[in-house]
């Protein structure tokens, strides 16, 4: 089976990161990116990309995957970035200044996309999905499904790459049969993706019913004991560096 | 004890069970045996509580099923399905196997230490760290009945739960289930092939929704109407297995291949009928192909004509061999052949173990014609080639307005694979195209490749049921991580297992038993 993995999948590994409780590592991913965007350039920047540093060192991520994955985004990069610098009106030309505000988002931007794989790759699916289940239990308080939530999220990263498989079987059996996926202008690739998708639908809702009837037969009602224990120090002493580290990005 | 008293069942008006009384106690493995269709899945969803019973009674240690008591007949009831992939919840393996025990409230400590002996019962402990989708379909299966047993149920149900395996998974989870039962478990197996009778302590046969057979697995395999009620008398090893007993052998706790040899003559060896001359030759030349730097296929040059069957473990490149074949995977280097010209994709037949895979078209009529169509035919042409592949395959005319997604599993399986002849490839593949189906269905499918093979089509078989495409096969091709280990006739190959070995698979009995019947003492 062709398996590719995506920039951001969980890579298997024993790195520092990897160790710290998904909890941490999501409250510190929610604050360095408020932190990333809010910190005053260019000394504050200075101070969370050295951030993003540290965490890609611990994490054994190459800075290459945190590029390959703002591939998609590169052409609207460009763009803002263009827009910002070349001036039309008035006096035509390049402004210095609008380059260096836009260069500053633009690096906010990989900042965040750089802390957000760090993340990604070092969580398992179900950890991230217990590690939300457990920063919205007070939730549960006013009457929100958290278990049933949680589980949903863990399901559906599951059936990421199952999907994938599927499309990529149902476009074999359909190039065999002459089906032309890949050629012809926009229009007759758009039409035949809806042949793809048809088959796909009916085979992701059979399945999605037989789990269903699996996970019930498992006695699942949303309600589950609880596999998480108490922070360790470590975690303890990572969350507040990662709040010292915020402190002294925003007052730099 | 799990009972069931004058149990019906109805999807709508539709009876599906009728008069059904059955008991399976603590200890006892009764197989549920049955045509497709026949009430089997419906019959084990109302043990475990998942369906209700219309009329009668269902009771598990006393306790009748009622909506209820659904949670408590679950927990003392397993179930494990026919699909892996479609019962695993989680990603992680560890993670799965604690699902079901931190739903039944259990503390912490509890839930560890009981998944962590389901795994090792299950013998998948050095798993447990890996990502659920990353293991083979015997592993998943493993992993499936290791997430049942962590919530220690008393009885467990198995709905074909070997049929998507290959002979060394399915040897793994009988000997699983051999120790379980000696444990005092009960278990119901549903079954479609006659490798579940080993050890049986009764075997029941359902026909049109009734009970029409209940005894012992011997005698089961004495009875011709037992044989046929259950659709069995079409696989190839019940012939010599009732032969067995009938001579006053025994079928005993496990497959002998010792005992099956005695009564195998040498007219059991099958052969291929037809000369070589005017058939149509797919090839495979030198194809190297690799994913993300891991090697699926490697040099591979293989020849098919006639029916040549391609076997191999799970994750020896079968599927990509097929795909490169067929077209449809363009290889690294190398490339496939038809007749000696590149194969391109739309030339070779592809068909897939599940037909929902291959179809999309709104009609069944439609799909049928739109491979003519896309080979070039004018409408009117595409709609005969439609109604001659419909007619060959039996789909009834009244289908083909119909969309083909509301057809039934087998209707459905027919449209498909009538939408691959209708384009009249000179060759075919087939992946997988047996798993699922009962013993006269898959006997209906050899005929089917047969003839095709006698038109001269070229037809190669990726399957992991070796056993009984043996018969009507030419040629074998044994792969093995990627490489080409063995092609032999294949009727070299129905005698000798240490080519299955060779190729890091468990050689099928019905082989072990004629390389013994032989004079090879080591099968």
């Amino acid at each position: 089976m062709r398996r590719m993995l995506a920039p951001g999948a969980y890579r298997p590994g024993e790195t520092l990161v990897h160790g710290i409780d998904a909890r941490v590592k999501i409250v510190a991913l929610l604050v360095a990116s408020a932190t990333a965007f809010a910190a005053p350039a260019p000394r504050g920047v200075v101070v969370v990309a050295a951030g993003l540093l540290v965490a890609l060192a611990a994490s054994g991520t190459s800075p290459r995957r945190v590029l390959m994955a703002l591939r998609p985004a590169l052409v609207i990069l460009g763009i803002s970035l263009l827009a910002n610098g070349v001036v039309l009106v008035g006096q035509p030309g390049v402004s210095v200044e609008g380059l260096a505000r836009s260069a500053t988002a633009i690096v906010r931007i990989v900042i965040v996309v750089g802390l957000a794989l760090v993340f990604s790759s070092t969580t398992m699916p179900p950890a991230i999905a217990d590690g939300i289940a457990a920063l919205m239990a007070p939730l549960a308080r006013l009457g929100v499904p958290v278990g049933g939530l949680s589980t949903a999220v863990s399901v559906a990263l599951r059936f990421i790459p199952l999907a994938s498989e599927e499309v990529e079987r149902i476009r074999c059996a359909q190039r065999a049969r002459g089906a032309r996926l890949d050629e012809g202008g926009v229009i007759r690739r758009l039409s035949g993706w809806g042949q793809v998708l048809v088959p796909l639908v009916v085979s992701l809702f059979r399945r999605a019913d037989e789990l269903a009837a699996a996970m019930e037969d498992r006695c699942f009602t949303g309600e589950q004991t609880s596999m998480r224990g108490r922070l360790a120090r470590g975690d303890v002493a990572v969350l507040l560096g990662v709040a010292a580290w915020a402190a002294c990005a925003l007052l730099a | 004890m799990i009972e069931l008293s004058d149990v019906g069942f109805s999807y709508g008006t539709a009876d599906v069970l009728r008069g059904v009384s059955l008991v399976v106690r603590p200890g006892e493995r009764v197989v549920l045996l049955g045509r497709n269709g026949s009430g089997k899945s419906t019959l084990s969803r109302l043990v475990n509580g998942s369906l209700a019973a219309r009329s009668g009674e269902v009771a598990v240690d006393g306790v009748a099923s009622t909506p209820e008591t659904r949670r408590a007949i679950a927990s003392a009831v397993g179930y494990v399905r026919q699909d892996p992939r479609n019962q695993i919840v989680s990603p992680l393996v560890l993670d799965e196997v604690e699902f079901g025990p931190r739903n039944l409230g259990l503390p912490r400590e509890e839930v560890r230490r009981r998944a962590e002996r389901a795994l090792e019962a299950c013998g998948i402990d050095r798993l447990r760290t890996r990502m659920t989708d990353e293991l083979s379909g015997g592993q998943q299966q493993l992993l499936s009945l290791a997430g049942v047993l962590a919530m220690e149920p008393r009885y467990l149900v198995l709905d074909e739960a070997g049929s998507h395996l290959d002979e060394a998974s399915r040897a793994v989870i009988a000997d699983l289930v051999r120790r379980l039962v000696r444990g005092g478990t009960g278990v119901l197996e549903v079954a479609h092939g006659p490798e579940a009778l080993f050890g049986a302590s009764r075997v029941v046969v359902l026909e049109g929704g009734r009970i029409a057979w209940e005894g012992l697995p011997d005698d089961f395999l004495r009875s011709e109407g037992a044989l046929k009620a259950s659709g069995l008398a079409d696989d190839p090893l019940v012939a010599p297995l009732a032969e067995l007993v009938r001579g006053g052998g025994m079928l005993g706790e496990r497959p002998d291949p010792a005992a099956l040899a005695a009564v195998l003559t040498g007219s059991d060896v099958p052969g291929g009928e037809v000369g070589r001359s005017g058939r149509h030759r797919l090839e495979l030349r030198n194809a190297s192909v690799s994913y993300d730097g891991l090697v699926a296929l490697d040099d591979v040059t293989l020849a098919c004509s006639g029916v040549t069957l391609l076997l191999g473990a799970s994750g020896s490149g079968k599927t990509t061999a097929a795909r490169t074949l067929a077209g449809v995977l363009a290889p690294d280097a190398g490339g496939a052949l038809l007749d000696g010209a590149p194969v391109s994709a739309g030339e070779v037949g592809l068909s897939f173990q599940r037909p929902e895979d291959q179809l999309f078209a709104d009609t069944v009529l439609e799909d049928l014609s739109f491979a003519p169509r896309m080979l070039g035919l004018s409408p009117e042409e595409a709609d005969v080639r439609a109604h001659e592949a419909a007619e060959r395959l039996g789909v009834a005319g009244d289908l083909l307005d119909r969309s083909p997604f509301e057809l039934s599993g087998g209707q459905m399986r027919r449209v498909a694979l009538a939408g691959v002849l209708a384009a009249h490839p000179r060759a075919c593949v087939f992946d997988e195209p047996s798993a699922g189906l009962d013993a006269p269905a898959r006997r209906a499918l050899r005929e089917l490749v047969s003839s095709l093979a006698r038109e001269g089509v070229a037809a190669l078989v990726v399957t992991h049921d070796a056993a009984e495409w043996l018969d009507v096969a030419d040629d074998v091709v044994l792969l093995a991580r990627g490489r080409v280990v063995a092609r032999v006739e294949a009727k070299e190959a129905a005698r000798s297992p240490e080519l299955f070995r060779a190729a890091g698979m468990e050689p099928p009995l019905l082989v072990r038993a004629r390389a013994m019947a032989q004079g090879d003492s080591h099968a």
